[in-house]
């Protein structure tokens, strides 16, 4: 006579034997790949800043070209990537059955990764479009969405296919996430090349908000919506609050691009709008955000010693500081000090590496040592990689944004000239870069750390077969 | 309809679909069918300068210029715009005079835009004509030389290269001329 206990592990072991997690493996290894090279690249650009003739007589490595590989390759070759590995294992599982077709799964990982290396050689050799987010040239463009279109078939297979009537609002913010994707990426790479001028300035910002807004958010979103309950073993707090947030989102997200072009040539009426839409920006973050801390009430404890909490629970807090950020600096007299200053990439790189990165981090803690039915290779170098992120990501952020003030009001200032301006942020440059070697550490122990669990599992897999 | 979501993939799809359409429309397709100036190049206060002014669309060889300031990734450094911001039009003047802002109307012919979202060089929206050829070529091998304490990387692979150098400097030269905001003689040097 079998216990409830161990029924119940046999039951687990049921499901872990179900899931065969190809695709979600190989999409997390070649990201995990990229986010140390790419993360290379990342800290000599910064050194530019300190050190310009470093590597300056080499066309491939000059910034200009460097810079348009860190931000595609950070973007899609790691946290898309990597983000969309996650998925191929959370959504299964919340299906209750198997990813639709693991065969086609592969075949689009090895597609990402023609595309990433295609993006390598392309963007070294100065083959740029010109246009922000979307510097891909053409064919790559339309290898993405091939990629996307195949993505988005799997996922919706397999929601189709699910064995549990009710969906879990990950399931909604990942459905969501295919579906305004392929309309903003067809718009930002697409249709940007039927027009020109201020015309094409706002569909390409219309795309690279929504970048951030409806392809980042939604996924990453989706990611701690079912990390968060799970690395805490608590409850998610609220589901109807859940879904005030994902139809807020779905509605006011896609106004806001024309607050890019604040005081710039475009219409006014079309600024007024972008920055009314940008202030409601601040219901769905609030509603999702109250919604994870109120689910950690009485659970803060845990943080101590659980290190996908931990990365979890911080990019929460950057995610509710950037998305605070983001609706001030969209008012007119806030844009006229900082925008274009150094405040700006303080304000993405908390976006995109503070939040949306620390949940993919903190998924590929939780999920790499399940899928391979291993333990993670080192809890104290995890506990490393945290306060390395942490610290250098702080570090990076805060001396960008008070350096931008600082910028911006010098800038406004015509009596000063621009180069003084310049020469007055080298301080802030510096520890930007330094912050961004504590960063790279960041990268280099994690990197090391998964794959090292990956590796070490394998003789244990041989062993019980 | 959003409760039902809950449960109907179907209803979910719909929804986000909807909702997403009607800002998505509203803010990319409406606006340039509601404000002309933004397909329409501007017409010039002079009537014997022709209907649409200077602006005109780039000759060959400052569009080959144009290419190579895109593929260097020049944009990402400098903006392109004069904002309606007091210091923006004192900053990209010249000798005294004030630069107009940045109208849609001047951009009508650029495929790609290049406004910008980042300032770590100054802008360039009217930087043509005040800095003639022989400047652009020292800047080029070694910007430091003319400016110290810039972090400009230094470009000898296009100031050594002549075709590629008379090209990206005609299209700077280009760039905020067709307004004609300055004094006729106060041009070059």
């Amino acid at each position: 006579m079998q216990t409830e206990k161990e029924l119940q592990a046999e039951r687990e072991a049921a499901i872990s034997r179900m899931h065969e997690d190809t695709t979600a493996k190989f999409f997390l290894v070649s990201s995990i790949t990229y986010f140390f090279i790419v993360g290379i690249v990342a800290i000599t650009i910064a050194a530019k800043f300190v050190w310009p003739q470093l590597l300056g007589t080499v066309a491939p490595l000059s910034y200009g070209r460097l810079r348009a590989l860190h931000v595609n390759g950070m973007l899609f070759g790691w946290l898309l990537a990597a983000s969309m590995g996650l998925t191929y294992y959370v959504v299964p599982r919340l299906c209750g059955v198997k990813l639709w077709s693991e065969k086609l799964g592969v075949a689009t990982a090895v597609l990402w990764n023609v595309i990433v290396l295609g993006a390598v050689v392309s963007m070294l050799a100065g083959w740029n479009q010109g246009l922000e987010y979307a510097e891909l040239p053409l064919p790559l463009d339309v290898l993405v969405v091939i990629a996307w279109v195949m993505f988005g078939v799997n996922i919706f297979a397999t929601v189709a296919a699910r064995k549990y009537q009710q969906m879990y609002v990950t399931i909604w913010y990942v459905m969501g996430c295919i579906l305004w994707t392929a309309f903003v990426y067809l718009t930002g790479n697409f249709a940007v090349l039927f027009t020109t001028g201020v015309n094409q300035a706002n569909l390409n910002w219309m795309y690279v908000h929504n970048a951030v807004g409806l392809i980042f958010t939604p996924i990453g979103l989706a990611l701690a919506y079912y990390f968060i309950p799970k690395a805490s073993n608590t409850p998610l707090f609220s589901h109807k609050l859940s879904m005030i947030g994902f139809w807020s989102l779905a509605f006011v997200y896609v106004w806001t691009g024309a607050h890019h072009m604040l005081h710039g040539p475009i219409s006014q009426w079309l600024q007024t709008i972008a920055i009314v839409f940008s202030v409601m920006l601040l219901i769905p973050v609030w509603a999702v955000v109250y919604n994870f801390f109120a689910t950690m009430k009485g659970q803060w404890h845990q943080l101590r010693d659980n290190v996908p909490l931990k990365f979890l629970m911080s990019g929460v807090v950057f995610y509710l500081l950037t998305c605070f950020q983001g609706p001030m600096h969209s008012l007119r007299s806030v844009n006229a000090i900082v925008s274009k200053t150094d405040w700006i990439p303080g304000h993405a790189h908390m976006a995109v590496l503070g939040a949306f990165s620390f949940f993919a981090i903190a998924g590929s803690y939780y999920i790499v040592p399940r899928m391979f039915k291993t333990k993670l290779h080192s809890d104290a170098l995890a506990n490393w990689s945290f306060w390395l992120f942490l610290i250098g990501g702080l570090g990076f952020f805060v001396t960008l944004w008070l350096g931008g003030f600082w910028q911006g009001w010098q800038w406004n200032n015509p009596a000063i000239p621009f180069i003084d301006t310049v020469v007055a942020l080298k301080p802030v440059w510096t520890v930007r870069f330094f912050s961004g070697v504590l960063m790279f550490l960041g990268i280099v122990t994690f990197a090391y750390n998964i794959l090292a669990t990956m590796v070490g599992a394998k003789p244990a897999k041989a062993a019980a077969a | 309809m959003l409760r039902k979501a809950d449960f109907s993939a179907v209803a979910l799809v719909a929804g986000a679909l909807i909702l997403f359409f009607i800002g998505g429309l509203l803010t990319t397709v409406v606006p340039p069918l509601v404000d002309k100036s933004w397909a329409k190049p501007f017409e010039n206060a002079d009537p014997s300068r022709g209907p649409t002014g200077k602006l005109r669309p780039l000759t060959e060889q400052e569009l080959k210029g144009r290419a190579i300031y895109i593929r260097e990734g020049c944009w990402y450094c400098h903006t392109q715009q004069t904002r309606t911001l007091l210091a923006d039009t004192k900053r990209s003047g010249w000798r005294g005079v004030d630069s107009p802002i940045s109208t849609p109307d001047e951009f009508v012919y650029d495929n790609p835009h290049l406004f910008g979202t980042k300032r770590t060089g100054p802008d360039l929206s009217r930087v043509g004509g005040k800095y003639d050829t022989q400047w652009h070529r020292t800047h080029f091998r070694n910007p430091r030389d003319l400016v110290p304490g810039s972090i400009m990387p230094p470009y000898p692979w296009i100031a050594n290269n002549e075709e590629e150098f008379q090209a990206i400097v005609a299209y700077l030269q280009s760039l905020g001329r067709a307004k004609q905001w300055r004094p006729e003689n106060d041009y070059e040097k």
